[in-house]
């Protein structure tokens, strides 16, 4: 074939829907380019309703539609049990309740998701709660139905995410109880600064002899619902730090605010002075913005997810009378049959009745190349089906799975106990009580024999002035602004603590599959007799007509004009047949037996054993039948690992071009761009980090690995979730602070164990599991720059202590001398707090510009 | 001098007034979200014209 041909079209034009590359010949409706069918049906279903608007607002907001059109996919939605639990209202006439859809990008999205009762008159109405991603829909049952509105959604590429975890949970409420404090402590700080005013002048004596009590009893009364509503989350954490025998930050401020109180009270109530309520609500006023800076976090991202957000809800169950039922996944026992089809997750370890099983086990191992099993065979839940529709035979409940048994282990029943956490804040917290109470007590000592009078006075403004409000807003302030500069490179963090959790680190551990690999890469070599141009252009048309993972993999490999096609059959589990039209060329594609390779050629073609994962059928791969099915539940072998074993060596696609073997293409993993970048970062740092690696698969990779991470680092091969999970708590026991960057549901213990567990994702609205932070895949190569930045923040922290120490103890100085009035204190306590808060943010901006963030 | 205590009554009544209306806005759920409302302000009920297919790579002839 001549080189013309091959040449690309100069044009491309893009989808009107989804702005990809349409195809040479793309599909055109009222002039407009679509690459797709399902793109274009989504247009013509806009269009029909006059909703063109979406394509007006934002440029190609359409998401490519993937054709899953299963008969029954959403037949669980009529059931009873499953509508009681999602509808959050129903009454005959409306019903209302919020679903979940990650595909919210744009503001397309929003305005054509509110006008979801102009396809459905169904539908009465439609709210988006875009940051959430979520859609809060009323419609009238009457008219229309869950599973029709599920549909639609589907229909037009906004599929809602409905799992087991989203089941019997409330809709997502936001925490309004900090705006009501916020609101209350402003208030009051107001109007009693008002009040305070004839304090400060001494041209309004008059005034303050006349009406002094009544302005103080005033200023009691609006102080007192601060003390007890706004100032809440400070002595309601210090008292839980004080039951569980801990010293936190907020022991020191709760001992300051209840001093200021009281002294207040007792000068008002005696008549002998203002008190100091305008300092006292002002303080409140203040640490609660810091609060509320901190509190402020990312609302779409999830970083609590179990399994159970992965699971579906329901699964066909084939009943033993025959027929088949929607069952609730909790409801499955052993022995009970199911049916998984295309696209499917298996809720639970089964083992295979009948069909192809095609397991794609990204989400667990993070290896997206699919697992062949066969009828006898254990498939381990948290698989996706690939192809024909399988039925299986549940071996264990889904809560006593080989995966969901990992969260049963203690280091998910840890809560976070932030009332307790060792951070800096509550550690400085401890020594400030000591320090204040010698002081107190030093004073009460050195006043009593001199004058009585002024000795209780000096007391209580020690208290007072001891109170670590400044302090208290170093943090928030400091990591707050941390944590936005992190988020605008794609590290999001669960709060502020992480931040510091992140700087204290010395040992990192990588998970490799998925994480330092690319699981949506591979290397594609072909070994065999060499393929003519005419040969590759085939072997690239029949493989784009698979949907068959490496065959699209091997699609976009395989270069070449397309070829018009006689015949195509695709055989599940197989391969692809295909006859070219012009030329009567055949060509064949898949498992070894089915391109016509006898196990001879194959000892000879290949020593290494065979992949089991490609499309072979397990008749290939005898040794796998063996390793599938465990010994006992307890000691399962780590089917993962073994799955990985399989497919790490060499995955492979057999060719046979005129029913002549040709010879096969393999695929190796390949490593993320990023990694030698993330290495070189971490390299530069002169060995302030431990390396290791975990990874499930074969020590194949060991010399690369080695290579890559230099002679020091520990790496661990055929590890199950469970021995990640045990490595990392082995190592926090010997002392060390362990950041494990990890993906797939099978790190889900090593996230959770590790101080900080940070899941790398290559779409953040994709699931990713119970995490401390989450990072955007591309990002991986600034890891080692981001955790310089997070030490950077961890010393403005440290700096911002020791300025509010400053101003503490020029108060001290004040208060030990008697001489600390409620005037000082009026002009120490607002300069203090709003140059502590300016000094964190603007030190960290000036950290992040420094490492060029 | 006691026109003070009718001026602080006032005053106090005032700012008691935004104090609720602030309650009730959080309360009925204006704080819950504060970007969709921002962006959905700004539709326009009328339908819009078919957008035209554009060259990735070049202007159309």
């Amino acid at each position: 074939m001549s080189a013309s041909v091959l040449e690309r079209p100069a044009t491309r034009l893009a989808c009107t829907h989804c702005g990809d590359e349409c195809p040479p010949e793309p599909l055109l409706l009222d002039e407009q380019p679509f690459c797709c069918a399902g793109c274009r049906t989504v247009y013509e279903l806009l269009a029909a309703h006059n909703l063109c608007t979406y394509y007006a607002l934002d440029e190609r907001p359409g998401l490519k539609v993937q054709a899953v059109e299963l008969p029954g996919r959403f037949d669980y939605l009529d059931e009873e049990s499953v509508q009681a639990q999602l509808l959050s209202f129903r009454s005959p006439e409306r019903a209302r309740l919020t679903l979940h859809i990650p595909q919210l990008h744009c503001t397309s999205c929003i305005w054509l998701l509110e006008q979801l009762g102009r396809l459905d008159a169904g539908i009465v109405e439609a709210r988006v709660q875009f940051l959430r991603k979520e859609i809060t829909l009323s419609y009238r049952p009457d008219q229309t139905s869950l599973k029709a509105v599920v549909q639609l959604l589907a229909s037009v590429g906004y599929e809602p995410q409905i799992t087991l975890a989203e089941l019997g949970a409330q809709p997502h409420r936001a925490s309004r109880t900090l705006y009501y404090q916020l609101g209350l402590a402003a208030f009051a700080f107001g109007n009693v600064m008002l009040l305070a005013l004839p304090d400060y002048f001494s041209w309004v004596e008059e005034l303050q002899a006349g009406f002094g009590r009544f302005f103080g009893v005033l200023s009691l009364a609006l102080a007192l619902p601060v003390l007890l509503v706004s100032a809440r989350p400070f002595w309601h954490s210090a008292w839980l730090g004080v039951r569980q025998r801990y010293i936190n930050l907020d022991f020191p401020i709760t001992l300051g605010l209840f001093s200021l109180f009281g002294v207040s009270t007792w000068e008002v109530l005696r008549g002998t002075g203002p008190g100091y309520f305008d300092s006292f609500t002002g303080l409140i006023f203040f640490m609660l913005i810091g609060k509320w800076v901190q509190q402020r976090t990312y609302d779409a991202l999830r970083f609590d997810r179990d399994f159970t957000s992965y699971f579906p809800v329901a699964v066909t169950r084939l009943l033993p009378e025959g027929g088949t039922r929607s069952v609730s996944v909790k409801e499955l026992r052993a022995g009970h049959r199911i049916r998984v089809r295309h696209q499917e997750v298996v809720p639970a370890d089964a083992v295979l009745l009948r069909g192809a099983g095609q397991i794609d086990y990204a989400f667990v191992s993070g290896e997206s190349t699919p697992v062949a099993r066969a009828s006898g065979e254990l498939v381990y839940a948290g698989g996706r089906q690939l192809g024909e529709a399988i039925e299986l035979e549940v071996v264990r409940e889904v809560s006593q799975g080989y995966l969901t048994q990992l969260w049963n282990n203690p280091a998910f029943a840890k809560t976070d106990a932030a009332a307790t956490l060792e951070t800096y804040a509550n550690r400085v917290g401890r020594y400030f009580v000591a320090v204040t109470l010698v002081l107190a007590l030093g004073t009460l000592l050195y006043w009593g024999p001199r004058d009585p009078a002024l000795m209780w006075q000096a007391f209580t403004s020690v208290l007072v002035i001891a109170c670590p409000c400044a302090l208290s807003l170093a943090s928030p302030f400091a990591l707050g602004a941390a944590l936005r500069v992190l988020g605008r490179h794609q590290l999001y963090l669960k709060n502020g603590t992480v931040v510091e959790t992140l700087a204290r680190a010395d040992t990192l551990v990588f998970d490799k599959t998925g994480t330092l690999t690319d699981a949506g890469q591979a290397e594609v070599q072909y070994h065999g007799r060499p393929l003519t141009a005419a040969e590759q252009a085939l072997v690239a048309t029949a493989a784009a007509q698979s949907t068959h993972p490496l065959s699209q993999r091997l699609a976009r490999e395989a270069t070449g004009p397309a070829v018009a096609l006689h015949t195509c059959r695709e055989v599940a589990g197989q391969g692809v047949a295909a006859a070219a039209a012009d030329t009567a060329a055949t060509v064949r594609l898949g498992a070894a037996a089915f391109c016509g390779f006898a196990p001879t050629d194959l000892a000879a073609a290949a020593p290494t054993p065979t992949s089991g994962a490609a499309h072979s059928a397990a008749a290939d791969v005898p040794s796998q039948a063996a390793a599938a099915v465990p010994a006992a539940a307890g000691e399962a072998p780590a089917p993962f690992a073994a799955a990985g074993a399989v497919a790490a060596p060499e995955t492979r696609v057999y060719v046979a071009l005129n029913d002549e073997p040709a010879g096969y293409y393999s695929f190796h993993n390949v490593y993320r761009p990023a990694v030698p970048a993330l290495l070189a970062g971490l390299a530069g740092l002169a060995g302030r980090y431990r390396l290791a690696v975990l990874s499930g698969d074969t020590e194949a990779e060991r010399p690369r690995l080695r290579a890559l991470l230099g002679e020091r680092a520990e790496l661990r091969f055929r590890q199950s979730p469970a021995d990640k999970l045990a490595y990392i708590a082995a190592e926090r026991a010997r002392g060390h602070t362990v950041v494990m960057v990890g993906d797939g549901l099978n790190d889900a213990g090593a996230l959770r164990a590790a101080d900080a567990g940070v899941a790398l994702t290559d779409t953040l609205t994709n699931f990713s599991p119970a995490c401390d932070a989450i990072l955007d895949a591309r990002e991986l190569g600034r890891l080692a720059t981001l955790l310089a930045f997070a030490r950077a923040s961890l010393r403005v922290v440290l700096l911002t202590f020791g300025l509010s120490f400053c101003y503490n103890g020029f108060g001290l100085a004040l208060a030990v001398q008697g001489r600390f009035t409620p005037i000082v204190s009026a002009i120490l306590m607002p300069i203090s707090s709003l140059s502590v808060m300016l000094v964190a943010t603007l030190l960290v901006r000036r950290a992040a510009r420094r490492l060029a963030l | 001098m006691t026109i003070i205590f009718l001026l602080i009554g006032i005053s106090l009544t005032v700012a008691l007034t935004f104090l609720g209306a602030f309650l009730w806005a959080v309360r009925s759920g204006q704080y819950d979200d504060a970007y969709t409302p921002a962006v959905r302000m700004l539709f326009e009920d009328e339908p819009a014209a078919r957008p035209a297919g554009h060259d990735i790579n070049q202007p159309r002839p």
